[in-house]
């Protein structure tokens, strides 16, 4: 058993598909218990009864759609124009911007592509110096993965909804849940940015209303899109799904038929592309489906649990542990792997500390954001180093004041329930 | 993914379920995005939910992801974590991918063997409606089947790879 689980091991660090991963290792596992293999049919079989995952796929597809367009270039103006003239405005232009754009598009490195070559110009325009430009573009591409309706927050809800738990992990309570951790992280990057232009006499152009008024008719078709997705969701007018489809829909029909940026031919490949990313998603999450059946059978959390309990008494060292452990865990793995594989695990033991499930996802999404950053595997490193040329130890330095900066953010965010829970309705 | 090494008659038959899988994938989701819309407008202006639409698109779900993990598999997009891989030399690392292509390979084949046994299995119940079980589950053989053979094609070319045959890009 022991030889097994390192050869799996090993394979995955060779570079096998974690789904295959993931199935064989279920596979395994249930055939040395004699059960019936069609077990791990039944469960990923499951991925089509989950309504909640309708909204996947739809707001994937409407990412890639705005992506696609120019809605990246009139969104950058219209905040340039809003938030620009202030001190350390542009700075803070490309956190919203990006958090924003992030939030959208579902996390995935994406927002460092469509977003870098307009953002990183400006910066270095704007004088602000090229190691916190290239840090800041990187740390940002990341930003905003606990606003909704970003497909981590979505994701975390559907595999804590698998455990029964006895407490409800409602998207829409993640949805609510992230704002003020994500807007206390942004403020934070915010002041980082205030905080070099004290030495650096960087020009600040003044708010111009005709400009404003000039951005925010460029940008008509795409403001009520948050209003329709956020207010939708938190008023409880739409289900989560019918949010997504509403913005797939309306997304469709701006930028393909009203602003015309994305031709009808080339639609079929947008098309396609977003899927990809749902497909390799989903599949890991159907696996894992299965491997969590198991896992639950066989009272793995609770053994867990029972372990840890012995080592560590209060909540507060868990937290800490818990906090180092994701530190660890995001360097190996990316966000959407690393939730489908050990939130079955790790939420039962939080659980167990008295951690509210809902603090507990805040919790794992933050500390996973700083994993984007971190070697040997941290996405947005990669990402950046092959859109603006650089090496990744470069981008790596560049970005480290970013993640001590982000690391006090977690602690905050650790130890500050409220700061998760507050809005919550009771 | 390169067909050059292929027989014609080979090649040519991938290209044809290439697009074949473009095909189903586009249309699927297009029909995702209309009847999902589609539900919305019927519930808020007349009041009407259609049960077997519901069903009908939580099933999308499973068909378009599966099928899109048939096209992340062609694109080598699946995700994995490249820790090891990165550091090896060009012909080594070409070796170690045959290696995890040949797993990968055996994994899937597995799943679509089970997949058909959960299929006989379960004939004769209906999915809902009047789709009958096995028309909503095709997919799960069908899907694992051909990430199986893209795998296959993957590992000739990691074989000629780590023989030296081939360049690596």
């Amino acid at each position: 058993m022991i030889l097994t689980g390192l050869a799996l091991l090993l394979l995955v660090l060779l570079g096998a598909p974690l789904f295959a991963v993931i199935a064989a290792s279920t596979l395994l596992a249930f055939a040395r218990t004699d059960a019936d293999l069609t077990v791990v049919i039944i469960e990923i079989y499951r991925l089509a009864e989950m309504p909640v995952l309708l909204a996947i796929p739809l707001f994937t597809f409407a990412g890639y759609l705005l992506a696609e367009s120019r809605a990246p270039q009139r969104l950058v103006r219209i905040t340039n124009a809003l938030l620009g003239w202030l001190p350390g405005g542009l700075a803070a232009v490309v956190l919203v911007v990006c958090a924003l754009f992030t939030a959208f598009t579902g996390a995935s490195g994406i927002t460092i592509v469509a977003l870098g070559a307009l953002l990183y110009p400006a910066l270095k325009q704007a004088g602000y110096p090229e190691r916190f430009s290239l840090g800041l573009i990187t740390t940002s591409g990341s930003i905003g993965l606990l606003f909704a309706p970003s497909l981590p927050l979505i994701l975390y809800s559907v595999v804590a909804q698998q455990l029964n738990i006895g407490q409800p992990v409602a998207i829409s309570a993640l949805f609510i849940a992230g704002i003020l951790p994500g807007i206390l992280i942004i403020v934070l990057l915010a002041i980082w940015g205030l905080w070099q232009q004290r030495s650096h006499e960087i020009p600040q152009a003044p708010f111009s209303a005709r400009e404003a008024l000039a951005a925010v008719r460029d940008a008509a078709w795409e403001l009520p899109l948050p209003i329709i997705v956020l207010g939708g969701i938190y008023s409880g007018y739409f289900a989560v799904s019918e949010a997504a489809a509403v913005t797939a829909l309306y997304v469709l029909i701006v930028e393909v038929f009203i602003h015309r940026e994305i031709r009808l031919p080339d639609l079929p490949g947008v098309m396609r592309e977003s899927m990809v990313l749902v497909g390799a998603i989903l599949i890991v999450l159907s696996m894992s489906l299965a491997s969590t059946n198991y896992l639950l059978d066989a009272e793995v959390p609770a053994q867990l649990f029972a372990y840890i309990r012995e080592h560590v008494q209060d909540k507060y060292g868990f937290l800490l542990l818990l906090t180092l452990f994701l530190l660890v865990l995001g360097m190996m793995l990316d966000i959407f792997s690393a939730l489908v594989i050990m939130v079955p695990l790790m939420l039962p033991i939080a659980i167990g500390y008295g951690i509210h499930p809902v603090h507990f996802g805040i919790i794992f999404l933050a500390t996973m954001e700083i994993g984007y950053l971190l070697p040997p595997v941290g996405m947005n490193l990669f990402i950046a180093s092959y859109r603006f040329n650089r090496p990744v130890l470069e981008i790596f330095r560049a970005v480290l004041p970013f993640i001590a900066i982000l690391i006090f953010a977690v602690l905050i965010i650790t130890y500050w329930p409220w700061l998760s829970l507050g809005l919550l309705p009771h | 993914m390169p067909t050059r090494h292929l027989p014609p008659a080979l090649a040519r038959l991938i290209r044809i379920v290439t697009w074949i899988e473009n095909g189903l994938l586009i249309t699927l989701l297009a029909l995702m995005v209309s009847l999902a819309g589609a539900q919305i407008l019927l519930r808020n202006l007349f009041d009407l939910s259609i049960l077997d639409v519901d069903q009908l698109l939580r099933l999308l779900v499973l068909w378009v992801a599966l099928l899109g993990a048939v096209a992340a598999s062609r694109e080598g997009k699946h995700i994995r974590v490249d820790v090891l891989s990165r550091w090896l030399p060009a012909r080594v690392r070409a070796g170690a991918q045959a290696l995890t292509d040949i797993f990968t390979i055996g994994v899937c084949l597995l799943l679509a063997w089970q997949a058909v046994r959960f299929i006989r299995a379960e004939a004769g119940v209906n999915a809902f409606g009047a789709v009958p079980g096995w028309a909503a589950e095709l997919i799960l053989p069908a899907a694992f089947a051909l990430i199986a053979l893209r795998y296959s094609l993957l590992l000739a070319h990691h074989l000629r790879q780590s023989l030296g045959r081939e360049d690596i890009p």
